[in-house]
């Protein structure tokens, strides 16, 4: 029957959704079980705290001069228009506060330092490294995975944070050169608008979005199937999965909060 | 001190060059199509790649898309809520936004991430499963063959995709601006400010989206090397490239668009 | 009892049976090599003594305890006193030879860095590799990683210490340092030797006694020298490497 094969097809997917989503909650569980009481590896989590800030924060401040600048390009002129100079910052700043900063400098996040963990993990797995520590009596949640969580998250907080504040200088400085908003305007109208909770709102995203793109890019990491071809699939998976979930968090915790 | 600089501009001029091989590999492309058209190739490359862009992407986009819709337009709601309490201009300002911008660009962020990835992913474990050599061997370019069919297919599926997710983003946004505010849908879905120049620039931008993806892809992907960790790198250089792409078209196109229309969007 | 005992082991991969009631029992302090064609399921009975993998039928003992059913968390003990090598040396890229040898050491035995180090240095002398504490994995020979892999192994003192496949892929120098290693450890510090090959020099020279798994059972089970009067025409194809003959190898 024509009607049999995608309706199969759809079965089979939800089926395997369903399987990765168990997946996933059971790692978070031996995740925060690791975690209390906290027995992890520390020189391991220094060690990638390090590597994924050097990593990243590049790209992030980049990614986030940009989009501060975009937002100023896309709600200037409208504002302009308007005559309401004063609120260009608001506009800008708002949106790149509490949405576009901790969505696209997660985002960012999620293609630098979690396609790489996945990456990094599934190589171990694949070359059997992960047995090795297993043989070795060591739990390699709380050796390999709690410090790669931790340290993801630590980090993609900092980052949003330094992101939320080079988006607004982004802005400002687009607004300056191509809208020819002074400066002195765009500050003021950032100071009297932009209130801390819209900071905070920013902040508490970035921590969920970091605990998302940890657990899952850990996750594909460790389940990996085949050489080399599966270690593409797993970044692959990770990645997706990490853009769904910093989507979905987005609007559960903006529907919460309100 | 001196090492932090000869490091920094080692990185300048391995960026560089990274960029300009970049760009051959975007000639070359070019020429490969040019070459398709006059050869004749295998038909159903394509429409393979066509349907492994587009189809597989399908439910990602939409669900992301929707979401994302929901929220910006909860929020904006929110925020005028607390300021003028009039939401009579936020549907026809929210399909200009998603038409110009958001629209376009949110596709081809989600798309950067999930067909960067396969494209790099695919084309990075044949590089280091030596299959690209073999190709090679039996006198077909890679380029031609891999590459130049999901820059077409990538074409045609970025734009209908980003043009779907719009509708999606201004649906979700629609029906959440009336559960939770209670805007007359009517006065929502206005298309009165929506001007040929925004619907120019979503097809501008879809198709710099969809170019641009599939080319950095492939690159990173052929240039894999060592075993499962070069696909691993591939796949994440492809992920950011492809992203920081699409932000830096992005910006490069409003800008322009910006300076052409004297400021008027 | 022996000190290692398998009991109708029974094992199936994706519905295909690749153990069927396996029974072998190893001495304490023996060289017992595990020989047959590959995908006969002999690194798949090494990983189930220390619970890599799981039997789906069968006991498995060790030292007078039943020890296939224990849970992940209570395996600890166990991968204490079992050590394994695995075919892919397993050193960990990111971290010098020093360093992995150490890390087991630091983890279990609470050293700090100086005294771990310290010991490390002491197990890789042990392997003729305290040249190269320092250097990093990928810098090295494939030979040598496998002998700082047994280095780390042996870190914890284990009773016993699985091998699999430790020579396939080395040239025929590094690969008789290794059986000479493995000859060093049962006899100067009497350790248990299970070590899974079909390198016939090695089977030959190195071990006590040999045990052919085939179809998913233990085929024989002698002395090598047994091994090479025996009469048995399956044995035989395998010893003399020959391919035809009644030894039925699936996939070929």
């Amino acid at each position: 029957m024509m009607f049999g094969e995608p309706i199969a097809s759809i079965g089979a997917g939800a089926r395997r959704v369903a399987q990765e989503v168990g997946g996933i909650v059971v790692m978070t569980g031996q995740v925060l079980r690791a975690l209390v009481p906290p027995k992890l590896d520390t020189r391991e989590l220094w060690k990638n705290l390090y590597k994924m800030g050097n990593k990243s924060v590049a790209i992030v401040v980049l990614t986030a001069a940009f989009a501060g600048g975009l937002m100023t390009l896309q709600t200037g002129p409208f504002v302009k228009k308007l005559g309401a100079t004063s609120l260009a910052g608001w506009a800008a700043g708002y949106a790149v506060l509490r949405e576009i900063g901790p969505i696209l400098i997660a985002l960012m996040f999620s293609g630098r330092v979690g396609a790489n963990n996945t990456a990094e993990l599934a190589t171990m797995t694949v070359t059997e490294q992960l047995d090795g520590l297993r043989a070795l009596a060591i739990d390699p949640v709380r050796f390999l995975i709690v410090p790669r969580v931790l340290a993801m998250i630590v980090m993609l907080v900092a980052l949003t944070v330094i992101g939320d504040l080079v988006a607004l200088l982004g802005a400002s400085v687009v607004g300056h050169f191509m809208l020819h908003i002074d400066w002195s305007t765009m500050y003021f109208s950032f100071a009297d608008n932009l209130r801390p909770t819209d900071f905070l709102h920013g902040v508490y995203k970035s921590f969920a979005f970091g605990g998302a793109i940890a657990v899952a890019s850990c996750y594909f990491g460790v389940t990996v199937r085949g050489g080399a071809v599966g270690v593409g699939r797993a970044v692959n998976a990770a990645v997706v999965a990490s853009a769904v979930s910093i989507m979905l968090l987005d609007f559960f915790i903006t529907y919460l909060s309100a | 001190m001196r090492e932090r600089i000869t490091a920094l501009g080692g990185g300048v001029l391995e960026a560089m060059r990274a960029a300009r091989e970049l760009w051959l590999t975007y000639v070359a492309t070019i020429a490969g199509i040019v070459r398709f058209r006059r050869g004749g190739h295998r038909k159903g490359d394509i429409a393979r790649q066509m349907y492994a862009i587009g189809n597989r992407s399908l439910v990602f986009i939409i669900v992301t898309l929707g979401f994302i819709g929901m929220v910006m337009t909860y929020e904006a709601c929110l925020q005028l809520s607390r300021v003028t309490g009039d939401y009579s201009q936020i549907g026809s300002q929210f399909i200009r936004l998603i038409v110009s911008d958001f629209g376009p660009t949110l596709t081809g962020l989600m798309l950067a991430t999930r067909v960067g990835a396969g494209i790099a992913a695919e084309i990075g474990s044949m590089k280091v499963t030596e299959q690209i050599d073999a190709l090679r061997m039996s006198g077909v370019l890679p380029i031609d063959y891999l590459i130049v069919p999901r820059f077409l297919a990538s074409l045609v599926m970025t734009l209908m995709l980003a043009t779907l997710g719009g509708a999606v983003m201004y649906l979700a946004g629609g029906l959440t601006a009336h559960y939770s505010f209670n805007v007359n849908t009517s006065i929502f879905f206005d298309f009165q400010y929506l001007r040929m120049r925004h619907v120019i620039l979503m097809i501008v931008k879809a198709l710099a989206y969809g170019a641009a993806i599939p080319i950095v892809a492939g690159f990173c992907g052929l240039r894999a090397r060592g075993s499962s960790e070069g696909v691993g790198w591939a796949t994440t250089a492809a992920v950011i490239g492809a992203s920081f792409s699409v932000i830096v078209l992005d910006f490069i196109i409003s800008a322009a668009a910006l300076f052409l229309t004297g400021g008027d969007l | 009892m022996s000190f290692i005992e398998y009991k109708g082991v029974h094992k199936a991969f994706a519905g295909k049976p690749v153990l069927r009631g396996m029974n072998l029992a190893i001495a304490k302090g023996e060289v017992m090599f595990i020989i047959g064609t590959s995908g006969v399921g002999k690194s798949v009975t090494i990983k189930h003594l220390i619970g890599l993998l799981r039997i789906d039928a069968g006991e498995i003992w060790f030292d007078g305890a039943r020890v296939d059913q224990l849970p992940e968390r209570k395996l600890a003990p166990l991968r204490r006193r079992i050590g394994m090598v695995f075919q892919s040396s397993t050193l960990f890229d990111s971290m010098s030879l020093v360093e992995n040898v150490a890390l087991p050491l630091r983890k279990h035995q609470r050293l700090d860095l100086r005294a771990a180090r310290a010991r490390a240095h002491e197990l890789l002398e042990q392997v003729y590799m305290a040249d190269y504490a320092d250097r990093f994995p990928a810098e090295l020979s494939d030979g040598m990683r496998k002998r700082a892999a047994i280095a780390r192994t042996l870190a914890l003192g284990p009773e016993v210490v699985l091998f699999d496949e430790p020579t396939t892929g080395l040239d025929p120098v590094s690969a008789r340092r290794i059986d000479r290693l493995i000859r060093e450890l049962a006899d100067r510090l009497g350790v248990t030797a299970v070590v899974v090959s079909h390198d016939p020099p090695s089977i030959f020279g190195t071990a006590d006694r040999v045990a052919l798994l085939y179809q998913g059972t233990v085929h024989a089970v002698a002395t090598p020298a047994e091994l090479r009067a025996s009469e048995d025409p399956i044995v035989q194809q395998f010893i003399q490497g020959r391919s035809a003959g009644p030894m039925e190898t699936p996939g070929f």
